[in-house]
C-alpha cells in the first residue's frame, strides 16, 4: 500500500470544526454532514475540514488527544513498556501531519506536539523492528502484535513479506532431496 | 462611476462569473493581484490572468478575450485615459478599474454603466463637477439645463440670462455664453489633467475588501504592506500619505497579532508574524553587508557624496564614530558580532544625525517565519522588482511576471533569494551609473529642466521603466547634493536611455523637481504629448505612467527644443 493511500483512509476520521457560514444538512453516500451554523461546533470528516480551512470557512478544533501533556504521558508509557501501548487514535501520525501542516494556527503548542508525536512514532517503529528481528532469528511460526496502526504496519509490510518469501525459498533449496527449482 | 460599497457592487457581482484580470507591471499591482487571486480561490471563481505592459498590450488582451468575458478587472491601469473610446467594447461588458494613477479621466468618472472605479472617494481627487464639463446641447430652447447628476459644483454652469427681447439677441447671447462656457471648460480640464500623481495603493484597497468580508489573512496583510512600500520605494506618494497609510496598516497588524498569541499558547514557529519596525533606511542591509548597503542606498550615498574621495573619507569617519571595525562592517550582516548588532539602529541614528542625515530610520513592517526567514517590506519590493524586470536572455515579460508573482508567496523562498541577488546587482549598477554621471558632468541644464543622456553600461537594465525611475530619482538627488548652482536645485530632470538599437528608439522619462515637501505631481505627461504633437515627432505614449514615452532617436533634438520652448 502506498503511504498516500493510508493517508487517504485516515481522512475519513472525524474532527470538530467551527464554521463561519451556514448550510443545511448535506446528504452524502458516506453519511450525513450536519447542518452548519456559524459559531457552533460540528463534526465533519478530516477531508472536508481541511478543504474548508483552506477556503477560510472554518476553524479547526484540535482533537482531545492532541495535547502536549497527554502526548507526553503516552510517550513515557511507550518508552517503559516492551509491547505496544494503546494509542488514542488509529491514525495519529497522519492526522498530526495533516492538521499541523494546514491548521497550525488553530493548535496550541504545535511545535511541541510535532516533536512528541515523532518521538512516539520512533519508539514504536523501533519496537516493531526488534520484534520482526526476533521473529526471524527464532524462526517462529506466528506472532501477535496488538495496538499497531495501519501506517506502522505499512512501513514494514513489503520488506517483511518479501524477505520471508526469499528466506523460505533459500531454506527449501538447502534441504536435501528437493533439487527441483521452486517457483513462487 | 465610483463604487460606494466595494463588496456589493464588485465582489458579489463577479463571484458567480468568469472574470479576466488585466494587471499592469508594477509591484503594487502584483500584490493586489495576489490578494484578489486568494479571494477567488476561496470562492472558486474562474478567472484569467493577463499581464499588460502598456496600452497596446491592454488593447490586444482585450481583443483576445472580449468574446468570452463580460467582466474585466483592470489593476493599476486604465483610469487615466478614456477607456471606452480606447477599447470600444460591447454594451454589456463591465470594467472594474482599480488604479492608482490620477487624475482619473472625467469620462470614466461620469460613465454610469460600464466603468466602475474601485477608488475611495476621499482620496483627494478633485474631480470637476458634471455641469462644468458636459452639457446637453439644445439649439433652440433657451433652457438647457445639463444637470442629470450634478455634484455640489464649485461653479454653476453658464448663467442663462433670459432676455425678453428678440430671438436674434437671445441667440447671440447664447452663443457667447456657450463660448465662455467652453473656454472655462478647457481651463478646468487643463488644470485637472495637468499634473499626474498616484493615489492609495491598489493592494490596500483590495485588502480592505477582504477585511470587510472577514476573509483577510496575514498573507494578504503582508501583500498589502508590500504594495504600500512599493509606492514609497519608487517615490510615488508623499511622505505624509505614506505615514497615514502605515498607521492604517498598523491597526490591522495589531489586530492580527493580538488574535492568536499569549504566553501559554504560543504559536508555531512556522506561522507568519508581521511586526511594526522603526528600522534603518539602508536597502537590503540584513541580506548584505552593512558597508555595501550604506554605499548603495541613495539616501546615505548622496549625503556622504560617495562618488568623491572626500565622501569616502567621510564614510570612514562615520564608521569610526560609531566604533564599528571595518572588518565587521564588510562582513555579511548575519555573521556580524551579536554585540554590534544589538544596538545597531540606535547607534547609527545617533551618528547619522551628527553627519546631517536626520531621517535614517523609517517606519515600516517586517515579517518573520520559520527560524531564519526575516524580511523587511522594502527588501521584498526590491527583490520582486528585480525579478519583474529581469534581463536574462530568452525570457519574456510574461515569464518574469509569473516569476515575480511566485517570489511574493511564502513557499518560494529560493525565488525570493534569487530576487535579492538580482536586486543587489541592480543597486550596484545604479550606484556606478550615478557616480560616473556626476563625475563626468553628464547632466546638462537646458533652461527649464535638467537633461541626462545615458550612454554608458547597463543599458539593458535601465531600459525598463521601474529601474529607470529609480536611477533618475537617485541621480537627481545626487546632482542636487553635488552642485553649487542654486537655481539648478529646483529643476526637474529628463532622462533618455536607448531602448532598441535596431529600431532606433529611446525611452524618455521626466521626473518632478526634488524637494523635502514635494507633492510628487508630475507635469511631464502633458508636456511630452504637446511637444510631440507640435514637432510631429514619432513618439509612442504607451506606458500607463504618462511621463514615460518612447521616441525615435532622430527626433530627439527637435523634441527637446520644443519642450524647452513649452516649459520656459
Amino acid at each position: 500500500m502506498d503511504p498516500s493511500e493510508v493517508e487517504f483512509l485516515a481522512e475519513k476520521e472525524t474532527v470538530k470544526i467551527i464554521p463561519n457560514f451556514s448550510l443545511d444538512k448535506v446528504y452524502l453516500i458516506g453519511g450525513d454532514l450536519g447542518p452548519f451554523n456559524p459559531g457552533l461546533p460540528v463534526s465533519v470528516p478530516v477531508w472536508l475540514a481541511l478543504n474548508l480551512k483552506q477556503r477560510q470557512k472554518c476553524r479547526i478544533v484540535p482533537p482531545e488527544w492532541m495535547d502536549a501533556d497527554k502526548l507526553e504521558e503516552i510517550r513515557e508509557l511507550e518508552r517503559k513498556e516492551d509491547t505496544f501501548t494503546p494509542i488514542p487514535s488509529p491514525h495519529y501520525m497522519e492526522l498530526t501531519k495533516l492538521l499541523l501542516n494546514h491548521a497550525a494556527d488553530n493548535i496550541p503548542k504545535a511545535d511541541e506536539i510535532r516533536t512528541l508525536v515523532k518521538d512516539i512514532w520512533d519508539t514504536r517503529i523501533a519496537k516493531l523492528r526488534l520484534s520482526a528481528d526476533s521473529f526471524i532469528t527464532q524462526q517462529e511460526a506466528h506472532a501477535k502484535l496488538d495496538n499497531l496502526t495501519l501506517m506502522e504496519i505499512n512501513t514494514t509490510r513489503t520488506f517483511l513479506l518479501d524477505s520471508l518469501k526469499y528466506m523460505y525459498k533459500l531454506r527449501s533449496n538447502l534441504q536435501p532431496g528437493s533439487g527441483k527449482s521452486q517457483d513462487y | 462611476m465610483f463604487v460606494t460599497c466595494i463588496r456589493k457592487e464588485f465582489y458579489d457581482v463577479v463571484v458567480n462569473q468568469r472574470v479576466a484580470l488585466l494587471v499592469a507591471l508594477d509591484i503594487d499591482a502584483l500584490c493586489a493581484c495576489k490578494i484578489l487571486q486568494a479571494l477567488f480561490h476561496c470562492d472558486q471563481v474562474q478567472y484569467t490572468l493577463v499581464p499588460v505592459a502598456g496600452w497596446q498590450d491592454l488593447g490586444t488582451a482585450f481583443l483576445e478575450h472580449k468574446g468570452q468575458y463580460r467582466y474585466f478587472v483592470l489593476i493599476n491601469c486604465g483610469a487615466n485615459v478614456e477607456l471606452l473610446e480606447t477599447l470600444q467594447p460591447e454594451e454589456d461588458t463591465t470594467f472594474f478599474v482599480l488604479d492608482t494613477h490620477r487624475p482619473v479621466d472625467v469620462v470614466n468618472v461620469y460613465n454610469d454603466t460600464q466603468i466602475k472605479l474601485l477608488i475611495k472617494q476621499d482620496d483627494d481627487l478633485g474631480v470637476p463637477s458634471y455641469d462644468d464639463i458636459f452639457r446637453d446641447d439644445e439649439d433652440d430652447e433657451d433652457g438647457g439645463d445639463s444637470g442629470n447628476e450634478s455634484d455640489d459644483g464649485s461653479e454653476p454652469s453658464g448663467k442663462r440670462r433670459r432676455f425678453d427681447e428678440g430671438a436674434m439677441e437671445r441667440r447671440i447671447e447664447r452663443q457667447r455664453a456657450k463660448r465662455e462656457w467652453e473656454a472655462r471648460r478647457r481651463e478646468i480640464l487643463f488644470d485637472y489633467e495637468q499634473y499626474e500623481y498616484h493615489g492609495t495603493s491598489a493592494a490596500m484597497v483590495i485588502f480592505e475588501l477582504a477585511w470587510v468580508m472577514t476573509k483577510d489573512t496575514k498573507d494578504m496583510l503582508w501583500w498589502a504592506v508590500i504594495g504600500l512600500t512599493d509606492q514609497w520605494v519608487h517615490d510615488k506618494i508623499t511622505q505624509m500619505k505614506y505615514v497615514t497609510d502605515i498607521a492604517t496598516l498598523q491597526r490591522h497588524v495589531s489586530r492580527h497579532n493580538h488574535r492568536n498569541e499569549d504566553e501559554e499558547n504560543s504559536l508555531s514557529i512556522d506561522c507568519m508574524r508581521i511586526s511594526f519596525e522603526y528600522d534603518l533606511r539602508l536597502s537590503l542591509y540584513q541580506h548584505w553587508s552593512l558597508y555595501e548597503s550604506i554605499c548603495n542606498t541613495s539616501y546615505t550615498s548622496c549625503s556622504f557624496k560617495l562618488w568623491s574621495i572626500n565622501g569616502q573619507k567621510r564614510l570612514q569617519e562615520f564608521l569610526a564614530d560609531m566604533g564599528l571595525p571595518l572588518k565587521q562592517v564588510k562582513q555579511k550582516f548575519n555573521s556580524m558580532d551579536v554585540s554590534i548588532k544589538e544596538n545597531l539602529r540606535e547607534v547609527i541614528e545617533e551618528s547619522s544625525s551628527k553627519f546631517g542625515m536626520k531621517d535614517i530610520r523609517i517606519q515600516t513592517f517586517g515579517v518573520h517565519f520559520g527560524f531564519k526567514n526575516r524580511f523587511l517590506a522594502a527588501d521584498v519590493v526590491h527583490a520582486a522588482t528585480a525579478v519583474l524586470e529581469g534581463v536574462e536572455k530568452g525570457e519574456g515579460a510574461a515569464d518574469n511576471f509569473i516569476r515575480a508573482l511566485d517570489c511574493l508567496s511564502r513557499s518560494n523562498l529560493d525565488r525570493l533569494h534569487l530576487g535579492l541577488d538580482l536586486a543587489k546587482k541592480k543597486l550596484k549598477a545604479v550606484q556606478q551609473t550615478v557616480a560616473s554621471c556626476i563625475c563626468t558632468n553628464l547632466i546638462l541644464s537646458q533652461g527649464p529642466f535638467l537633461y541626462c543622456w545615458v550612454m554608458l553600461f547597463h543599458l539593458l537594465l535601465f531600459s525598463k521603466p521601474l529601474a529607470l525611475t529609480l536611477l533618475s530619482k537617485y541621480l537627481l538627488k545626487a546632482f542636487i547634493c553635488s552642485t553649487r548652482n542654486k537655481r539648478c536645485k529646483i529643476l526637474p530632470l529628463i532622462m533618455a536611455v536607448p531602448l532598441d538599437v535596431e529600431k532606433g528608439t529611446l525611452m524618455v522619462l521626466g521626473i518632478p523637481p526634488e524637494s523635502e515637501t514635494s507633492d510628487k505631481k508630475n507635469f511631464f505627461g502633458r508636456a511630452f504629448e504637446k511637444a510631440a504633437e507640435s514637432t510631429s515627432s514619432r513618439a509612442l505614449h504607451d506606458h500607463f505612467d504618462t511621463s514615460i514615452i518612447e521616441l525615435k532617436t532622430e527626433d530627439r533634438g527637435k523634441f527637446l527644443d520644443a519642450l524647452i520652448t513649452l516649459l520656459s
